[in-house]
């Protein structure tokens, strides 16, 4: 399941989570559906991706471990690349935070609450990204 | 002599000139000559009387003759011849003719005897009746020549009277200074130019142990021995012999005289005269002076004044007292006007002593000499002069500054502690060590409690049944001394309520240092114990709120993986049906977990997600609609007692109106459980910031209001709800500033909920417009 694979060559989504679990249901989930995946397990790492590469769109957690969060993400994005500030899907579990909230509320920036259906998690993909 | 039974008075007998020619016999002029001589001769006159009333009846041939001398109211009668009176009448009528005091001759006819009696009063020389000559003879006429005698007679008599009574009253005068001279115990001598004592009186005789006589002739140097003066001179007590009078004191061999020197100038040398009168006065001295010792050594301040107030004497307590150098700065004119502070002080204290003449424990502040005051206690008292002019005043003055000072400062004690004891916001009682109330201070009075209530009455009425034990127990261990702090108990306000009390006893004790009685000190703290119970109830609904969201978000992460997987495995076709059914069992309870973790976060949620005007009333009647098949199918009445034109709050109304929901479910099921006939009151009103909304129930009641928004605190039956309801409540009315309470309704059924929440003010609603236009 590589991009090798995919029979048009398409730019991959970036899922930034440090869920193992969650990541993993998230990639099986889009490469189902024929997105093709690339993984980071914190903001740090996912930050070095999206300084080297393009991507169709990127999915990141808000709530993660180390000195970058989804809130740094989404920043970095709209600072570096603004191309790239209406391609972002956050993901929260606890969107009763306030920060979370404020967050929200001024990037209207889309968002899944954990937990969520595959198909809600498709839906917003297809109208964020497009179709793979 | 012969008897005379009657005296007619009737008709005198005309005294005529008629002369009695036979009788040549006599020689007037020579007799009377020898009368003169005899009289001159003669000192005691009773004796020169009859000698001379005896010659009288002699020139006149008279039977009888008599003086009766007027002596007072009494007449004497002198005569040689007694017989005549014979009797008391003769006696009395005799008297009565010796009184007249017709002038001239008057002669009267004896009855039966043919007798006269002829009266010739005798005049003194300044006219004075003095007597009457009286002549008892045969014969009634007396000739010219007999009467001429007659009057030369009388005055003879009145000459010789006068002169002996001169005489003898001269005597007797002598007589009487000699004594009055004698009588005087002080020592007089007198003595002339010569030195020699003319006169001494007995006093100095006898001290001498000498007759008065004795001395007359000796030199006066003599006396030296008894006071020596040291005088020069040959009399030891003449100093200055050219002063008319001297007077100085000498002290001698332990004795002190006050001598007195006159000097009398007479017509020669020799007849001048020196008196001195020593007057022993050591006793009067040592007096004077052991009074003197007293008033300047006594400690209390000493004073006499004018009545005006300007001292004429001070001791030397009063000098130190004010602050003087000596007594003579003191007395000088000008201070009293420095001594009184305000003239008012002095007239006061003048016109005091002239109304009462004596001022007790008068207290006055005077201003020392150096302008320090001095507060002083003053008993004054008057003299007066005979008209009661009041003359002098005396007094004792005490400095009483450092008594005031200390009375002063015992004065701003007391008054600090009586501020302390008033105006504490503690109820302060002094109980004895029975456990009455002695004491209590005003807040005890400003908290309702009223006086006769209290006094005389045991605390321990006041404090509730369960915890009188313990109250008691504190007032035995305070009475032995041991001092109880914070002794929280429940006591019964005024007003009856319970209320929460922190109690201090303290123990009082007397000189015997034994407990007499007991301070207590108490505060009513019920509001601090609620204020308390609330801050810990927010707390320990803070900290729930952390641990719930951190446990949400951690429970999410595997729920997610959870449904998604299971989401993903449902989408493969080639699962057997009976895995599919399982499956769905998965996810179903995976969506109940997460409706529980949404919940929970509900609870944990610190801002509401709208912020927006919201009308509580109208939230309340959309949600009482809701609810309205099941309450009217279900005999539940609701009652609406909403306040017109209640300030909006902001907020979210959907949350609002949950709150508001769960509330009225709450109410519903306990009324049905209760089986009573249901009744909600709903009442929304405006609370000081706050918009109230008060729901009333009169169903079973809660179990545990403290509890009863905790998570997954539950009554209900399980599966009838998660418990996480009012949890919710308390969270979205937490997050909208305000408070939810709920308590038990006191003596009815059912319980009360109420919700506060900040009603909006223009500046918070501005503030929710710019936040919503952002």
């Amino acid at each position: 399941m590589t991009a090798t694979a995919m029979p048009r060559p398409a730019a991959a989504i970036l899922v930034i989570e440090d869920e193992p679990s969650v990541r993993a249901f998230v990639r099986a989930a889009l490469e189902r559906r024929g997105y093709k995946v690339v993984q980071a397990s914190s903001g740090a790492a996912g930050l070095q991706l999206l300084e080297r590469g393009s991507f169709a769109g990127v999915i990141s957690d808000i709530r993660m471990p180390g000195n970058i969060n989804g809130a740094d993400v989404h920043e970095w994005i709209r600072t570096n690349q603004p191309q790239m500030a209406s391609r972002l899907i956050l993901i929260s579990g606890d969107t009763a935070n306030s920060e979370t909230q404020h967050l929200l509320a001024s990037s209207e920036t889309p968002c899944l609450e954990k937990p969520f259906r595959v198909q809600k998690l498709i839906s917003m993909v297809e109208k964020t990204f497009g179709k793979p | 002599m012969r008897e005379r039974k009657s005296i007619s008075a009737r008709r005198p007998a005309a005294v005529s000139g008629r002369k009695n020619p036979g009788r040549p016999k006599h020689d007037y002029s020579k007799e009377l000559m020898e009368l003169v001589v005899e009289a001159a001769n003669s000192r005691v006159l009773p004796e020169f009387l009859r000698g001379f009333a005896e010659r009288t009846a002699e020139m006149l041939d008279a039977e009888w003759a008599g003086v009766g001398e007027i002596v007072g109211s009494r007449v004497e009668i002198y005569t040689r011849r007694p017989g005549y009176p014979a009797n008391e009448k003769e006696r009395e009528w005799l008297g009565q003719g010796l009184r007249r005091r017709r002038p001239g001759l008057e002669v009267f006819p004896l009855k039966r005897t043919s007798q006269h009696i002829a009266f010739y009063p005798i005049y003194a020389s300044d006219g004075e009746l003095m007597g009457t000559l009286c002549l008892l003879r045969k014969a009634a006429g007396f000739s010219r020549a007999e009467e001429k005698l007659l009057a030369a007679l009388a005055s003879h008599a009145a000459l010789s009277m006068e002169k002996v009574r001169r005489f003898s009253q001269l005597e007797r005068s002598k007589k009487q200074w000699v004594e009055d001279i004698d009588a005087i115990s002080d020592y007089i001598a007198v003595h002339d130019q010569a030195w020699k004592i003319v006169r001494t009186n007995r006093s100095l005789a006898t001290e001498l142990g000498i007759p008065p006589a004795a001395l007359v002739g000796e030199p006066i140097s003599s006396l030296r021995h008894i006071a020596e003066t040291g005088s020069a001179l040959p009399c030891p007590f003449c100093r200055d012999t050219r002063e008319a009078r001297e007077e100085y004191i000498a002290t001698s061999a332990g004795r002190t005289f006050l001598v007195s020197t006159s000097r009398t100038r007479g017509v020669t040398e020799e007849e001048s005269r020196t008196i001195h009168v020593l007057k022993d006065i050591t006793d009067r001295r040592e007096a004077e002076r052991r009074y003197r010792e007293l008033f300047d050594s006594i400690q209390e301040g000493l004073f006499f004044a004018t009545p005006e107030g300007q001292f004429l004497d001070v001791n030397d307590a009063l000098v130190r007292m004010l602050g003087y150098e000596s007594a003579e700065e003191l007395l000088r004119a000008d201070v009293s006007a420095h001594l009184y502070p305000t003239p008012a002080a002095k007239a006061r204290l003048v016109s005091a002593i002239a109304e009462r003449g004596a001022l007790r424990n008068y207290e006055e502040t005077l201003r020392k000499k150096d302008g320090g005051l001095l507060h002083t206690m003053q008993n004054i008292s008057a003299v007066r002069d005979a008209l009661g002019q009041v003359v002098q005043i005396r007094g004792l003055m005490l400095d009483v500054t450092e008594q005031k000072m200390f009375q002063s400062q015992l004065q701003r004690e007391r008054d600090f502690n009586q501020k302390i004891l008033n105006t504490t916001q503690s109820m302060i009682l002094v109980l004895d060590t029975a456990g009455l109330i002695s004491y209590a201070n005003r807040r005890c009075y400003e908290a309702g409690y009223r006086k006769d209530e209290l006094i005389g009455h045991r605390l321990v009425e006041w404090v509730e049944g369960s915890h009188q034990k313990d109250f008691e127990a504190a007032l035995q261990t305070t009475a032995h001394g041991q001092q109880v702090d914070n002794l929280e108990l429940r006591a019964r306000r005024a007003d009856g309520s319970l209320g929460h009390f922190s109690i201090s006893l303290s123990p009082m004790r007397d000189e015997a240092n034994q407990v007499n009685n007991v301070v207590v000190v108490m505060t009513d703290i019920t509001d601090a114990a609620l204020l308390q119970a609330k801050l810990a109830h927010a707390e320990k609904m803070a900290t729930i709120g952390r641990l719930v969201s951190g446990v949400a978000h951690e429970v999410n992460n595997p729920l997610a993986a959870i449904l998604g997987f299971t989401d993903l495995l449902l989408e493969n076709p080639e699962m057997p049906a009976a895995a599919r059914e399982d499956l769905q069992i998965i996810l179903q309870e995976t969506q109940r977990t997460k409706e529980i973790v949404q919940d929970l976060l509900s609870f944990a949620r610190q801002r509401p997600t709208q912020k927006e005007p919201v009308n509580v009333n109208a939230v309340l009647r959309q949600t009482i609609k809701l609810r309205s098949y099941d309450f009217s199918s279900h005999g539940v009445e609701v009652s609406e007692e909403f306040e017109a034109n209640l300030s909006p709050t902001l907020g979210d109304a959907q949350q609002l109106q949950q709150v508001f929901l769960n509330i009225l479910n709450n109410a519903y099921d306990a009324i049905q459980e209760s089986g009573n006939h249901g009744r909600i009151r709903i009442r929304t009103r405006r609370a000081e910031d706050d918009v109230e909304v008060a729901f009333m129930d009169n169903g079973t009641g809660v179990v545990d209001p403290e509890r009863i928004f905790d998570p997954f605190f539950t009554t209900k039956q399980a599966g009838k709800g998660t418990g996480l309801g009012l949890s919710i409540c308390y969270g979205i009315v937490r997050a909208h500033g305000g408070e939810i309470l709920c308590w038990n309704n006191e003596g009815e059924s059912g319980s009360t909920f109420v919700v506060r929440v900040p009603a909006a003010t223009e500046t918070s609603l501005a503030a929710a417009v710019k936040e919503a236009g952002r």
